[in-house]
């Protein structure tokens, strides 16, 4: 009814209708009887009120027939939910990586992309993998939904039916960005999937500066771009030997980024806080990090340009 | 009752109103041992080991010391009702006193752990295997929880005992006391379920 | 309208005590006045977080930052979601029209335990103020939701733990008044009112207090442990300190969702009052209503995990919550058929408060049988943390409990202040709410299956026309919230007299005086009848 594009979606649907409408016709129902003894039995007729007080089989019926109706709901949405839980064998997975507020989708032998492409009519399984709080990898036109909770090893799989991009949202609270934590699933012909898989650069192939490293999997790039458009804080993008207004103690203070200037805004960020930025959304990484890695890190800052 | 005729309330309706306090304080622990029973589900060995670490000799003191003051309370409520107020006093103090050497066995138990660089957020812990970690946080938050039940005991029972001295407590009118006695016998019960999940645990 | 003199006796309102004053009222025991109280506390706090909920709307007219930035945003919801559960609907009905009714209608003359009562209105207002203090105090305002979920609460960087501790208090006053309640109603009924001779708010009033005392506790400590995780960094629940982010949630479901039975019980008392009263018809189905109640809050201990579908439980666990949140609609679907029931054969006068309860049915239908999609577990997979959430817990919420809130208030406005209010101004103030409040959120169940997330400061341009239709909505529905207090504030002042029965009940708060005097009752009432007995005024 809401253009589902995996082999979930109709049972999942079946469900949806089978309750909505035993639920539309129970609630007119029930509202145009209120109505109807309101205006039957109205004071205004002047006939004084009967004083009947219960009737057991009236009871008896409306107990046992909502039972009945509620057990059917039930068992149409455990029939829905049970192929959601039992994954084909020959299923492909794929590693989803979720930090504040960003998605990464692992193809495995270090192939990373930041949309997941995937081949139609062909079962995958996401094994989900939280590098910090909890999220909810969410794809309505899939009819799927699972949280990403850290220590957990979650999953879940699907089949795509139909090729098109469809949208991903992080449906469980976790913070700031939460509403920007979005991304995009693509489905295409296993031809093009297969191009497409080759074509996506390895990390194990560039090695990348290990600062870089670092600082993902500490998810500072969830905040700090690297392309020069501003996130929650400033972007890394030609940081290093830039002159910036900062606030110390309710003062404004010119500065020029240095080696020293980094490590306190990693270690004390709320120190120095840069203009036009909050204080308090960055928390101190001492003690979260060692001082070797934030040297690393600080190496690396000085190379983004 | 500022405004009311004067609004007494039955003895009866009194202990109800405890009991159903109790309830609710067993239930506030009962939290602690839910998490307590799953952590330990999860990680027997390492709980075993942690608890290893810690003291039976004073953890066994300490319960002998507060069964024996549960007694002395119980006792105290007798003699109040037998109208014996000197003993009954007399029979509160030893309640503290025995409270108050619980309290001491309790600090310098925490202070060794502290010596031993054992507390929370400590380096030696955070280093520690987690169901180790687990099962210190958890034994720092329970005694200490407990503790803090102690403390309020010993103020509910020093009104209790300033009661049979104003003479508002007697032998007609123990509500107040037995109260008092009530929730001193929930600290000692609390008590003996921690000794043997903490101390004793195998 | 019941146009009488003004009363000559001196009600609970004029009475002397020992202060005069402001200072009567704060140091009063009698259950009327902390009623009041508790009225005033709720109806201030309502209004600050039910501003929250229109700025939040307004913000969402367009995609983007249209007047405030994410973190305002985040800060607003959790304020008005803690606000709103905490202080407005949890104490709700069973502290206001709990206190002031309760006694009277089991023919008390005050609660067993009138100081302790005081108390927890101090408990109360104290939770209140720290959780308002929250949003403006230290470190800018915690940003985690009502629901408190680690491990971002553990480490979000706001004041989370000031917004966990005003939760705690808050649960400490809803403890000690469930306490209170459980024995006066076993203590204190008039002599001859057995358990099944009394009215069925007191029978509902008395199941939401079991759970408030068994259920409160276990959620206190949880957010104690919280709070030891923040301050002390003892590891329960964030996986950084060795713990388990899955046990916070079922902890703080076990009592979060009785909670919510907390506050729909008493709701249900109240239209269980208003039914009989204006069919002039014993209550049908009086046993059943009842038992129902207890049922409600048994089985409601056992489906928690509903909210952790998705979580990662195991199968077992997701088919077992799912399969008791199914039994748990049954007993509420007794309680709508005998309500219908009692109006079928009455002779129905059709005055504001029953205008309140038809729309209270109306309204929690839609509200239960959304939570039925979201209770089963396929469709719940796909609608979780949507919008769709968002519209089912308002529909049976503010449609249910805030409905049956203003259906109370309109009913025993005139015992308790001996005045009326404006009629033909409280209907159409319920014309405005109640259209408002449709517009304002059905929009969110269709967003919400179409997929709109939940907590979400921004969102798709796809997603716009809902979200435009549902702030037109809130306009309309602040428009009859302003009518109606400010109807009821004139009747208070203004008002003709009441007289003492002006609905012509027959339960006991309806046989005393408008307003009542301090002590309720000149002589101690003996119960001989069952409670709805009609009987003798039609006849005569
Ligand atoms: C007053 C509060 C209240 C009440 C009474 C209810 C009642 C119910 N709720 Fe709701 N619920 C909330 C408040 C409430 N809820 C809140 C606040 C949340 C969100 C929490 C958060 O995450 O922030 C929530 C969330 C919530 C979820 C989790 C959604 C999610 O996050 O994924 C679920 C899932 O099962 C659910 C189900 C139900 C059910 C089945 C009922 C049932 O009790 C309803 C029973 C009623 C009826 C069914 C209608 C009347 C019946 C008839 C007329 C008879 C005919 C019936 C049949 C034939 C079946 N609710
Ligand atoms: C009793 C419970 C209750 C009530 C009555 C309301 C009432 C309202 N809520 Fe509610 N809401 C919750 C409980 C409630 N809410 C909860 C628990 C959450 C979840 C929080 C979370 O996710 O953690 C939530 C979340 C929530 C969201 C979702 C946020 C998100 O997920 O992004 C939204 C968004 O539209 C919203 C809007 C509203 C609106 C517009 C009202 C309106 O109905 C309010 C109507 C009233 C007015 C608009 C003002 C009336 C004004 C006066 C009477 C006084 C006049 C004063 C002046 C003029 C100064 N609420
Ligand atoms: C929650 C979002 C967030 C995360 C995560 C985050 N930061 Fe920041 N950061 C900010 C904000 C906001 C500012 C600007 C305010 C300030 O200076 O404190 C900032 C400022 C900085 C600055 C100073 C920048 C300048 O322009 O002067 C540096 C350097 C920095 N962060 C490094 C890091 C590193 C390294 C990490 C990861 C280990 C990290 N940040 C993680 C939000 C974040
Ligand atoms: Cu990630 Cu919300
Ligand atoms: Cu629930």
């Amino acid at each position: 009814m809401f253009g589902g594009a995996s082999n979930l979606a109709a049972d999942v649907d079946k469900a949806f209708i089978f309750i909505f409408g035993v639920s539309f016709i129970l609630i007119i129902g029930i509202t145009a009887f209120m109505i109807w003894t309101v205006v039957k039995f109205n004071r205004k007729k002047g006939i004084p009120a009967q004083q009947f007080t219960h009737n057991n089989t009236a009871e008896i019926i409306w107990t046992v027939i909502p039972t009945i109706i509620v057990l059917v709901m039930f068992w149409y949405g455990w029939k829905g939910f049970k192929t959601m839980r039992t994954v084909p064998d020959d299923a492909m997975e794929v590693t989803v990586i979720s930090y504040m507020w960003s998605w990464d989708f692992d193809y495995g032998d270090g192939k990373i992309s930041k949309e997941l492409v995937l081949p139609i009519n062909k079962p995958v399984k996401l094994n989900l993998v939280s590098q910090d709080v909890n999220h909810s990898f969410f794809i309505p036109a899939f009819r799927v939904k699972e949280d990403v909770v850290p220590g957990y090893d979650n999953w879940l799989w699907f089949e795509a039916t139909e090729k098109g991009t469809f949208d991903i949202f992080c449906a469980e609270y976790c913070g700031l960005l939460h509403s920007g934590m979005l991304a995009t699933a693509r489905v295409v012909e296993d031809a093009e999937y297969t191009q497409w898989l080759a074509s996506v650069e390895s990390v194990k192939d560039k090695p990348s500066p290990e600062g870089e490293a670092i600082a993902k999997a500490n998810s500072c790039l969830g905040c700090h771009s690297l392309d020069g458009s501003k996130l929650v804080g400033p972007s890394f993008k030609g940081l290093y030997g830039s002159k910036k207004i900062v606030i110390e103690d309710g003062k404004e203070v010119e500065i020029e980024v240095d080696d020293t200037y980094l490590k306190t805004s990693i270690t004390d960020p709320n120190a120095q806080v840069v203009k036009g930025f909050n204080k308090g959304l960055m928390q101190s990484y001492s003690g979260v990090i060692s001082d070797e890695d934030i040297d690393k890190i600080v190496d690396y800052l000085r190379t983004v340009n | 009752m500022s405004d009311h005729e004067e609004h007494v309330i039955d003895r009866e309706s009194g202990t109800m109103g405890m009991w159903l306090f109790l309830f609710t304080e067993l239930f506030l622990f009962g939290g602690l041992f839910l998490v307590y029973a799953v952590f330990r589900y999860m990680h027997p060995a390492e709980f075993h080991e942690a608890g290893l670490e810690l003291d039976t000799f004073v953890g066994t003191l300490n319960t002998v010391v507060l069964l024996i003051s549960s007694m002395t309370v119980a006792m105290s409520i007798t003699a109040v009702q037998k109208k014996n107020n000197a003993l009954a006093l007399g029979l509160l103090a030893i309640t503290t006193i025995l409270a108050l050497v619980f309290m001491v066995n309790k600090y310098f138990e925490w202070t060794h752990k502290f010596h031993l660089v054992i507390y929370p957020g400590s380096p030696v812990l955070e280093n520690m295997e987690r169901g180790e970690l687990l099962f210190y946080g958890l034994y720092f938050i329970m005694t200490g929880l407990h503790a803090l039940h102690v403390i309020i005991g010993l103020i509910v029972l020093f009104f209790a005992g300033y009661g049979i001295m104003k003479g508002t407590v007697t032998s007609e009118r123990t509500l107040l006391l037995e109260n008092a006695g009530l929730y001193w016998h929930l600290v000692d019960l609390i008590w003996i379920f921690l000794f043997p999940l903490m101390y004793l645990i195998t | 309208m019941t146009q009488s003199e003004k009363y000559t006796h001196v009600s609970y309102r004029e009475h002397q005590g020992k202060y005069k004053g402001i200072m009567a009222w704060l140091t009063t025991t009698d259950h009327k006045r902390i009623g009041l109280m508790y009225l005033f506390g709720i109806a201030v706090f309502f209004c600050v977080a039910a501003v929250l909920g229109l700025l939040m709307r307004i913000e969402k007219i367009a995609p983007g930052e249209t007047i405030m930035d994410a973190a305002t945003y985040n800060g607003i919801f959790t304020l008005h979601g803690v606000i709103m559960i905490f202080i407005v609907v949890i104490p709700g009905i069973a502290a206001v029209f709990g206190n002031f009714c309760l006694p009277i209608m089991i023919g008390a003359k005050d609660v067993m335990f009138p100081k302790l009562n005081l108390l927890s209105w101090y408990i109360y207002v104290i939770g209140a103020i720290l959780g308002v203090l929250s949003q403006f105090m230290g470190d800018g305002p915690p940003d985690t939701g009502w629901t408190f979920y680690v491990p971002y609460s553990a480490e979000a960087n706001s004041n989370v733990v000031i917004a966990l501790t005003a939760a705690f208090v808050l649960g400490f006053s809803s403890i000690l008044t469930g306490l209170n309640f459980i024995v006066t109603i076993h203590r204190m009924r008039a002599p001859g009112m057995t358990f099944f001779k009394m009215p069925l708010f007191p029978w509902s009033l008395y199941a939401t207090a079991w759970i408030q005392v068994l259920a409160t506790p276990i959620v206190g400590i949880t957010l104690l442990m919280v709070i030891a995780e923040r301050t002390l960094h003892i590891g329960f629940f964030d996986p950084a300190l060795g713990g388990d982010p899955l046990l916070y949630q079922h902890l703080f479901w076990i009592y979060s969702h009785p909670a919510v039975y907390v506050m729909i019980l008493p709701a249900m008392g109240v239209v269980s009052e208003i039914f009989p009263t204006f069919s002039q018809k014993p209550v049908f189905g009086y046993t059943a209503i009842a038992i129902s109640s207890l049922a409600i809050a048994v089985v409601g201990y056992f489906v928690w995990g509903h909210h952790m579908y998705t979580s990662g439980i195991s199968y077992y666990s997701r088919w077992f919550f799912s399969f008791l949140t199914f039994i748990v609609a049954v007993p509420s679907a007794i309680k709508v058929f005998n309500w219908i029931s009692t109006m079928y054969g009455g002779s129905i006068e059709l005055r504001t408060p029953l205008l309140y309860a038809i729309s209270f049915i109306f309204l929690f239908l839609i509200g239960g049988f959304t939570g039925l999609t979201l209770g089963a577990l396929a469709t719940n997979v796909h609608v979780h943390d949507t919008t769709f959430v968002v519209a089912h817990f308002h529909y049976i919420i503010f449609g249910g409990m805030g409905f049956a809130f203003f259906a109370a208030m309109h009913y025993w406005f005139p015992k308790m202040y001996g005045r009326m209010y404006n009629e033909k101004v409280a209907n159409l103030a319920w014309g405005f709410l109640f259209v408002g409040f449709n517009v304002l959120y059905f929009p969110l169940f269709i967003i919400g299956l179409q997929g709109m997330p939940r907590r979400y400061f921004d969102y798709l341009p796809k997603f716009q026309t809902g979200h435009v239709i549902s702030t037109i909505g809130a306009f309309i529905l602040i428009t009859g919230l302003i009518i109606m207090i400010a109807n009821l504030i004139r009747g208070v002042r203004k008002g003709a007299y009441a007289s003492a029965n002006p609905w012509k009940g027959v339960t006991l708060e309806w046989q005393i005086e408008s307003p009542p005097t301090l002590l309720n009752f000149d002589k101690v009432p003996e119960i001989k009848h069952p409670p709805y007995l009609f009987k003798k005024e039609t006849e005569a």
